[in-house]
């Protein structure tokens, strides 16, 4: 059967078709695919949408931003340590500034990153229509919103978080801390962890049950395992972290004694329970980040990756491992030296499980033939980066060094190694890889590698100085220091690599606006890559495939495939809103679910939880109990059962 | 569903954990005076009436009765609202020598009991939306998920009651 040449295409209208007539019944399936899926092209349409490309792009847009201004909070951070006894900002700004960096970049920037790209992706790679869940992923992204609205409102009422991302008591007690500052980070991540959680299992469930047919465990994209597992961690990681922030509002604002020695509570109690969730979160951070390096790295080594069981087990190991290393952030907190042990070789077990990912890397590129594009380049960086930063972590991982290294400089440049070597490198890999499906549009691949390098060079002038002053013994969270310590200089080169760091970021963003409009066209699949996203168009259309695919290999764009037969178009689905449902492990096909329509319900959920949180911290119990009630309407509204959509077309 | 549920149990377990954790660091006796047994083990005898009542209206559900399934989430929710009631009593007759504000203790007690009946309160919510949902009516087929959904949710809110019982009501008194 003929599909028809179709010359342009518009996400949210018609086809164009060039001199077809209208009874082609490939081109009609298509235009009843658009109808199907696509959302009005109105304002209630814009908040609305459940599309998860849509959500997608709104993930990284939003995460990228708070990027950005996480970004220009540590260039005043590094302009105030610059020179000795600086004061470009007041001590009170200063701790305010490190710890908005700190808590934005790792829970506003790190996960949201990721989700956006595996909101985008996941459903591209298994072929489903979108995501299991598409009202709850639309709810994911409204509340990760408006918890970063929440956060930063704190600014503008100068009460901005002060106590670093951590946030210890009891510094953050109401007795050293009266203003709402603690208030604000308390309820910003409350309502961030119920936007988390929520994702994680909408992502399991995804993952586990709309893979397409044939799609067996055994031949998921290693993607999937990464994600699969920080899903796992975040479902039994974050109520930690909720218990602990729970306990610190009610010892705030209600008069209870958790934390407070002098009432029977603990201050380390904090601490258990912060790191508790704290450890698993660097890997949540962390493994997605892999996982793309294992898709894109094979790509552009022009060969499978090595060792694809090994590099699976690894990544679900170092998810298991990580929940039993967070008592390495405590070392120097006094305990027995039974407990020091356990947790000192758990911490440096879970460096094996990186270190068969990163010989796995190896591998494939020694086997390959590696064309060396922009996005191999950063993923190259990574991998350079990221052995330096676990190698600084074995040596933190070590008691003794430890204790002479916590809270210094040390740990800092450690921190940065792992979290921009293992995020931020494989982030900028992923962006000039997948751009083009987002966008359609090719990324210029000179400029990507200057921006590589001078991203680069920048890093590495502004972080490897931190070890030496950390030997040095500079502590970090210092306002400032006085001369005689002679940390001046390298102190100043830190701040011009963060300088050159940031013209570097600024060059890529130059380069994606530039793509929009200049970028040569992608085509479908710009890097003969073998995964199924790379069968859609780019952009892809509003429905993902056409046809729901069969999967046979574990690369199937590479192997012979015959995804165009399907006489009696069994695999189009234009029906209604549904995609195909497989059984969890052998992707067995079970049943057609049925989808979502396009619905407010997210977005007024999410509205509501705000109110409900902003009444919290004013206080106000008689708003919070409305926002609640609120909240439930919305839930009963949401779940109602909805009429079936029917085709228009 | 059961990830949401892994996720809550999570968190009970972290509340039971801080209880310990607490405990563990406490000097002298914890707690000062142990919690009366009396109201507890009634209100667990009417959450573990309500759990079996639940689930036979489940099985009645699957065996093609929806009239019956729904007299069963009736009586539940009756169970739960009288453990409400209970759990207010309980905690008036408590709070005359426990606040939580007196110490660590008393916060983390009226912490995890209050956290307990939120949830139950959620439970019943979920129930009373089972029995408004047009699906449990004649002429549909079982399974009802919903009803699925909300029972298991019931059952779980359950079991950590028994938990607490076990945990704060009678091991402080097997100590002794």
């Amino acid at each position: 059967m003929s599909r028809g040449r179709v010359t342009s295409h518009d996400r949210y209208g018609d086809c164009v078709v060039g001199s077809l007539v209208e009874t082609d019944p490939a081109t009609l399936a298509r235009r009843r695919l658009i109808a199907l899926w696509a959302r009005p092209h109105t304002v209630w349409g814009w908040f609305a949408t459940v599309d998860h490309k849509e959500i997608g792009v709104r993930y990284l847009v939003t995460a990228f931003s708070f990027l950005v201004i996480g970004g220009v909070e540590a260039l005043l951070v590094r302009l105030q340590l610059a020179q000795p006894e600086a004061h470009v900002l007041t001590p009170e700004q200063y701790d305010q500034m490190f710890t908005m960096h700190g808590v934005t970049m790792i829970f506003w920037y790190a996960a949201p990153i990721l989700s956006g790209f595996a909101n985008y992706l996941i459903p591209l790679f298994t072929g489903a229509r979108d995501m299991a869940y598409p009202r709850l992923n639309a709810f994911t992204y409204w509340s990760f919103l408006a918890s970063g609205l929440f956060l930063y409102a704190s600014p503008f009422v100068g009460q901005a978080p002060h106590a670093g991302w951590f946030a210890y008591v009891p510094y953050t007690l109401k007795e050293y801390s009266p203003g709402l500052n603690m208030d604000f980070f308390a309820l910003a991540l409350l309502f961030l962890t119920i936007s988390t959680t929520a994702g994680a299992i909408n992502f399991i469930t995804t993952i586990l049950r709309l893979r397409p047919p044939g799609m067996a465990v055994s031949r998921m994209p290693l993607f999937f395992y990464s994600t699969l597992t920080i899903s796992g961690s975040i479902i039994f990681s974050l109520p930690p972290l909720t218990a602990a922030l729970v306990f610190l509002e009610l010892d705030r604002q209600w008069g209870t004694h958790f934390y407070d020695t002098s009432h029977g509570g603990s201050a380390m109690l904090w601490q258990q329970l912060f790191w508790f969730f704290g450890h698993p979160w660097v890997y949540i951070i962390f493994l997605p980040a892999t996982g793309m390096i294992s898709m894109l790295l094979p790509v552009f080594a022009r060969r499978p990756i090595v060792a694809y069981t090994w590099v699976a087990f690894a990544t679900v190991l170092t998810g298991v491992v990580g929940f039993g290393v967070w008592v390495h952030h405590m070392f120097a907190t006094g305990m027995t030296q039974m407990a020091m042990s356990v947790f000192s070789a758990a911490s440096m077990t879970i460096s094996i499980f990186s270190a068969v990912q990163v010989f796995a890397w190896v591998a494939t590129l020694w086997q390959g033939r590696p064309v060396l594009t922009a996005s191999m380049l950063f993923a190259l960086g990574f991998l350079a980066v990221f052995v330096i930063g676990g190698l600084n972590g074995i040596v933190t991982a070590v008691i003794p060094v430890d204790w002479q290294l916590t809270d210094s400089y040390f740990v800092v440049a450690h921190l940065h190694y792992v979290l921009v070597g293992a995020n931020v490198l494989p982030v900028f890999a992923a962006f000039y890889y997948w751009l083009p499906k987002m966008t359609g549009r090719l990324l210029d691949e000179r400029l990507g590698k200057w921006s590589f390098w001078v991203i680069f060079i920048g890093f590495n002038l502004t972080f490897f100085p931190m070890q030496i002053l950390g030997l040095l013994g500079m502590p970090r969270r210092i306002y400032t220091y006085p001369a005689v310590t002679g940390w001046g200089q390298l102190n100043l080169l830190e701040t011009v690599g963060a300088f050159v760091l940031t013209i570097g970021i600024a060059l890529s963003l130059w380069n994606f606006f530039r793509s929009l409009r200049h970028g040569a066209a992608a085509g479908k699949n710009p890097w003969n890559a073998d995964s199924m996203e790379w069968e859609t168009e780019s952009p892809p259309a509003v429905y993902g495939s056409e046809r729901i695919p069969v999967i046979a290999t574990r690369h199937p764009l590479w192997d012979d495939f015959d995804e165009e037969y399907d006489p009696d178009d069994d695999r189009v689905f234009d029906e209604g809103r549904v995609t195909v449902v497989t059984s969890a492990l052998d992707g067995v096909p079970t049943s057609v679910a049925k989808m979502p329509d396009d619905t407010m319900t997210p977005f007024l959920m999410a509205a509501a939880m705000t109110v409900l949180f902003t009444a919290l911290l004013l206080k106000a119990m008689g708003v919070a109990l409305a926002a609640v009630v609120g909240c439930l309407i919305v839930a009963a509204v949401w779940l109602w059962p909805e009429e079936e959509r029917r085709v228009r077309v | 569903m059961v990830m949401f549920i892994a996720t809550e149990a999570t968190l009970f377990l972290m509340l039971f954990f801080a209880y310990y954790y607490l405990r563990h660091v406490s000097r002298g006796p914890w707690p000062a005076e142990p919690p009366k047994l009396t109201l507890a083990l009634i209100m667990l005898g009417v959450l573990a009436t309500s759990s079996v009542v639940l689930h036979a209206g489940e099985r009645a559900e699957r065996a093609g009765h929806p009239g019956r399934a729904r007299g069963a989430v009736a009586v539940t929710v009756a169970l739960g609202l009288g453990f409400l009631v209970l759990q207010v009593l309980e905690y008036r007759d408590h709070l005359r020598t426990l606040t939580p504000t007196t110490d660590a203790y008393g916060s983390i007690f009226y912490t995890i009991t209050s956290f307990h009946g939120a949830h139950l309160a959620f439970g019943l919510l979920m129930l009373l939306y089972v029995l408004l949902l047009p699906e449990l009516g004649p002429g549909r087929k079982p399974p009802h998920r919903a009803l699925h959904n909300a029972s298991l949710y019931w059952h779980f809110v359950d079991a950590v009651w028994l938990l607490i019982v076990a945990l704060l009501y009678v091991a402080p008194h097997v100590k002794r």
